[in-house]
């Protein structure tokens, strides 16, 4: 079983199993057009090299024109010739039903769930020192303010929660506030939904601008509070220069 | 028998294959949604009259529903804790010319200022389901407000684009009507899936547009009215469509896509066969 074709076949297949199953598990999946689109490069290559000169393009496509027009074909052969034969027309009908057919499916979102900050926002820190009082403070605001939809339990489980979509943050969950600095919570709290950029849906987003109902101290420590209720601790500089 | 043309056409060819292969292996669905209840309501199509005026009409009962969770508005004030309509269930319908629209809610008294409201995007710019409030880095659109309250019996058109600039208006599209039994409203709105006023939302069959609702218990507790203006029971955006009719023009391209493959196949064949290059 040799030829150019099996090598192709046995390349293909390697560089699929490499980009699916085992780059995983050094880094995330890749999507699946990515897969494709390394494969259809991977397929030029291999078309590249088998038509570079007349014999290595008569070994590549001489099995393949040989095959399908079955010249001194018998059994197996045949069957398989015709099974291409068939199958080639059907796949072709099959793919304009599945192009042309109206989707079903209300729009995927793709909504950015932690949009970058504008400017004037990052590198902020918090100017009240983390005394218990101040964060005392910050978690009775929290509950007046935050707890209808964030929850008592800074869960995101909050009695409002339920009727919202997208859903309040969860900051008990690690991958929110903890992955978070202080002045990106202050960006969303002061500037609420409606201050996120377009890829963050400002249109469904229920969060109140908070800077017209309170002032700015009681925005850093409702951070403090929920930091400290949620059992999370804030992304600082120090760590990202880590 | 491989000269360079005949090189390119083969390569068209296995292209061609290769394309068509691998785009079928990874032809995927959009993930499903993990989240709880429903995310669009389907307007189905029937054929003649619109159960229009008839919120107990048979009719309903052969269309499937949606339900959506609500929430005590607690967006912008004022703002109110506790709502009585926790969530509605949703139907609709569409002739290809008029559409009706069914919610059915909880709300155990009825009263005088029971009101709900269906919103809606209009236009292309996306808008903030608060009465299309201003955004700060998007532009967005105004919103098309269906109201309708228990006392008045009948249905309002209105538009909004930011807070304080909700105006009933000049020209009144919508109609409602709303029958209270044990406990449950059932309201239906009706309109044109088109209209002629650039101030409300145009439904075109088979697209999706957005949708909210917002749901008022006009109980009065203490003398005063339990809900009113911004205390209500809100939903954020939803989807909506009016159901398209079926397209068999798919199936002609279909059979249009069989028939220029095998002929394609047959040439290739009747060369190869003929000891032409491809």
């Amino acid at each position: 079983m040799k030829g150019p074709i099996i090598s192709g076949a046995i390349i293909l297949a390697g560089v699929f199993i490499f980009l699916k199953f085992i780059l995983p598990l050094v880094t995330a999946p890749l999507p699946a057009s990515l897969i494709y689109l390394y494969l259809a490069l991977a397929l030029s290559g291999i078309m590249i090299y088998g038509t570079m000169s007349a014999p290595s393009l008569e070994a590549m496509m001489g099995p393949i024109f040989r095959f399908l027009s079955g010249k001194g074909q018998t059994g197996a052969g045949q069957m398989a010739r015709l099974a291409v034969l068939v199958m080639f027309p059907l796949l072709v009908g099959w793919q304009t039903y599945s192009r042309l057919v109206p989707s079903d499916l209300p729009p995927a979102e793709n909504r950015t769930i932690h949009p970058a900050p504008p400017g004037e926002f990052v590198g902020l820190s918090n100017p009240y020192p983390k005394t218990p009082e101040n964060i005392m403070m910050g978690k009775g605001l929290y509950a007046a303010y935050c707890s209808p939809c964030h929850g008592a339990n800074y869960d995101g489980k909050g009695p409002a929660a339920p009727g919202f979509n997208p859903p309040p943050a969860n900051f008990s969950d690690p991958g929110t506030i903890a992955q978070l600095q202080e002045a990106y919570l202050f960006w969303r709290i002061k500037k609420g939904g409606v201050g996120l950029p377009v890829e963050g849906m400002p249109w469904k987003s229920a969060m109140p601008r908070w800077e017209v109902e309170l002032p700015e101290e009681f925005i850093w420590k409702i951070i403090m509070g929920e930091y400290d209720g949620a059992h999370q601790s804030p992304r600082t500089w120090e760590e990202e220069e880590e | 028998m491989l000269n360079g043309l005949g090189s390119l056409r083969t390569l068209s060819i296995i292209g061609l294959f290769g394309v068509l292969g691998f785009s079928s292996a990874f032809a995927s669905e959009p993930p499903a949604s993990d989240e709880p209840g429903s995310v669009s309501v389907r307007m189905y199509q029937l054929e003649g009259s619109l159960p229009s005026e008839d919120p107990n009409s048979s009719q309903w009962d052969t269309v499937p529903g949606s339900e959506f969770n609500l929430a005590p508005q607690v967006h912008w004030p004022p703002r109110i804790q506790e709502v009585t309509v926790k969530s509605v269930k949703v139907k609709g319908v569409h002739n290809g010319q008029e559409l009706v629209i069914l919610v059915e809610y909880a709300d155990p008294t009825e009263d005088a200022a029971d009101a709900a409201a269906l919103e809606f995007m209009v236009g292309d710019k996306p808008s903030h389901f608060a009465h299309g409030q201003e955004m700060l880095q998007v532009e967005g659109g105004p919103v098309n407000i269906w109201f309708w309250k228990n006392e008045s019996g009948k249905a309002v058109d209105m538009s909004a684009k930011g807070f304080k600039t909700l105006e009933t208006q000049p020209h009144q599209d919508v109609q409602a009507k709303g029958v209270w039994q044990n406990g449950t409203w059932k309201v239906v709105f009706s309109r044109l899936l088109k209209t002629e006023d650039g101030q409300d939302v145009q439904v075109e069959e088979g697209e999706w547009r957005n949708v909210a609702f917002a749901f008022w218990d006009g109980a009065v507790v203490d003398g005063l009215v339990k809900e009113k203006g911004g205390q209500k029971a809100i939903s954020t955006w939803w989807y909506i469509r009016a159901e398209p009719s079926a397209d068999n023009s798919v199936f002609g391209w279909v059979i249009l896509g069989l028939v220029l493959a095998a002929a394609f196949e047959l040439v290739i064949v009747r060369k190869l066969r003929k000891g032409q290059s491809v």
